[in-house]
């Protein structure tokens, strides 16, 4: 049976690489239908449903696919890919930490590491932007209870005017005088109300730029993962990796340099991750 | 594919102020890019303008981009051992072996600048004319022999 899977599967692999994805996607549900313990038919299909955008499949042959291999950094990598398309960012970043952790322990080098570096970041946005919008709507369904308190207040206080006149305590003229006064105090009122809620918001005259020192030196780019040469510059893990894949050398001072003298930037780490936690999801696509 | 993003930023940067002698001639795009480098402490090139072309790969930087001068009108390829009456630049952190993605475009111009500047000979490679007649390959392709590190 499973050697009858495997040819299903070189099948659908075959079909993936032309580009005819319902077609892989039917092929590796034949093996899978022949041989259902073989974890890579699952994210092969993950993969096949992932292009087709049928998320709910994709999320179905991840956690197959992990519950038969739990070291399964595509299967974790599809699924953050999916989770997020489903807008569960929370879940997406997650998943797609641990496809990063597991992808970091492959030998040599993978090259998934620079996508799902990219994926993670990608997560933390919509992370951020998911509770920028629920502060966004509690801010505006304040401003707006507030807008209908201070016209409360407005209308009352027109009111006592009224009352005033009918007990012929106050002129016509006057009347009128005090209603035109208490109603454009009143507008002055929302309008400087407003505009305190137009400042509070983030997107107000934010100064858009990202401190050097967050910086990657190689893709220009906010670090997440930052590891630190023997030189005591600091690097997105991913990106050197790259560089090292090319030549083994320190980026400054040329002199030999292995993945395995790369040390994590803790500290630079969780201030980078303090910056895109507190209000910066622009910074992503900075 | 880091390219794109990183020379998106690398062209923010590069519109600010430049080092002297360094001017952003054109960057249409994110493959090709024209830069001017002028000369100023060596009489061998003073009062000149030299052009050059950058290109580069979706693998930019982890890949080196092409670097040559281009020659027209107002822009003569400047004299020097090291630089070929066609435009091909022998210097090794163009190539392959010798870049490092912390490079950028001005970093590369101000380094074949100061190349230039450091320079008292008023001389072509060795082998200019046979190398300009036959050769088809592209710059990072050759392998040049640093036999000559002074100049």
């Amino acid at each position: 049976m499973a050697h009858i899977a495997d040819q299903l599967k070189a099948e659908g692999n075959a079909l993936f690489k032309s580009g005819d994805y319902s077609g892989a996607e039917a092929a590796y549900t034949a093996a899978i239908a022949r041989y259902a313990q073989n974890p890579l038919l699952f994210t092969n299909r993950a993969f096949a449903r992932l292009k087709l955008r049928a998320w709910d499949g994709v999320l179905d042959d991840c956690l197959h696919s992990i519950n038969l291999l739990a070291d399964n950094f595509k299967a974790y990598y599809y699924l953050a890919e999916a989770q997020l398309a489903l807008n569960h960012p929370h879940e997406a970043l997650s998943s797609a930490l641990t496809a990063y952790e597991q992808v970091l322990r492959v030998t040599p080098p993978s090259a998934n590491v620079h996508p799902i570096s990219q994926l993670v970041l990608k997560c933390k946005k919509a992370k951020w932007e998911a509770r920028e919008r629920e502060r966004a709507r509690g801010r505006g369904q304040l401003l707006a209870e507030l807008e209908d308190a201070l016209d409360m207040l407005t209308q009352g206080e027109v009111g006592q005017v009224q009352a005033a006149l009918d007990r012929g305590e106050m002129g016509a003229v006057e009347a009128e005088e005090r209603r035109k006064e208490v109603l454009e105090a009143g507008r002055k009122k929302l309008e400087e109300c407003r505009s305190v809620f137009a400042i509070a918001d983030p997107e107000h005259g934010e100064r858009r730029e990202v401190p050097d020192w967050l910086v990657d030196n190689i893709s220009f780019e906010v670090m997440h993962d930052p590891v630190m040469t023997k030189t005591g510059h600091s690097y997105e893990r991913s990106t050197l990796i790259e560089h090292l894949k090319r030549s083994p050398t320190d980026p400054l001072t040329r002199e030999p340099l292995t993945v395995n003298d790369l040390r994590p930037n803790l500290a630079l780490k969780q201030a980078c991750a303090d910056f895109l936690e507190n209000n910066k999801g622009w910074v992503v696509d900075w | 594919m880091l390219g794109p993003k990183r020379l998106q930023k690398e062209l923010v940067k590069i519109q600010g102020p430049l080092a002297p002698g360094i001017t952003l001639v054109s960057a249409e795009d994110l493959q090709s890019w024209y830069m001017d480098v002028q000369v100023m402490d060596n009489p061998i090139y003073s009062n000149e303008v030299y052009r050059l072309h950058f290109r580069f790969s979706n693998n930019y930087p982890i890949e080196a981009p092409e670097v040559v001068f281009v020659r027209d009108e107002s822009h003569p390829i400047p004299i020097h051992p090291h630089i070929y009456s066609n435009g091909i630049i022998c210097l090794d952190l163009l190539d392959s072996a010798g870049w490092s993605p912390v490079h950028n475009v001005e970093s590369v111009c101000v380094s074949i600048q100061s190349m230039l500047t450091g320079n008292t000979k008023r001389e072509r490679p060795p082998g200019d004319a046979e190398f300009v007649r036959s050769n088809r390959q592209r710059p990072k392709d050759i392998n040049f022999l640093y036999h000559d590190t002074t100049v």
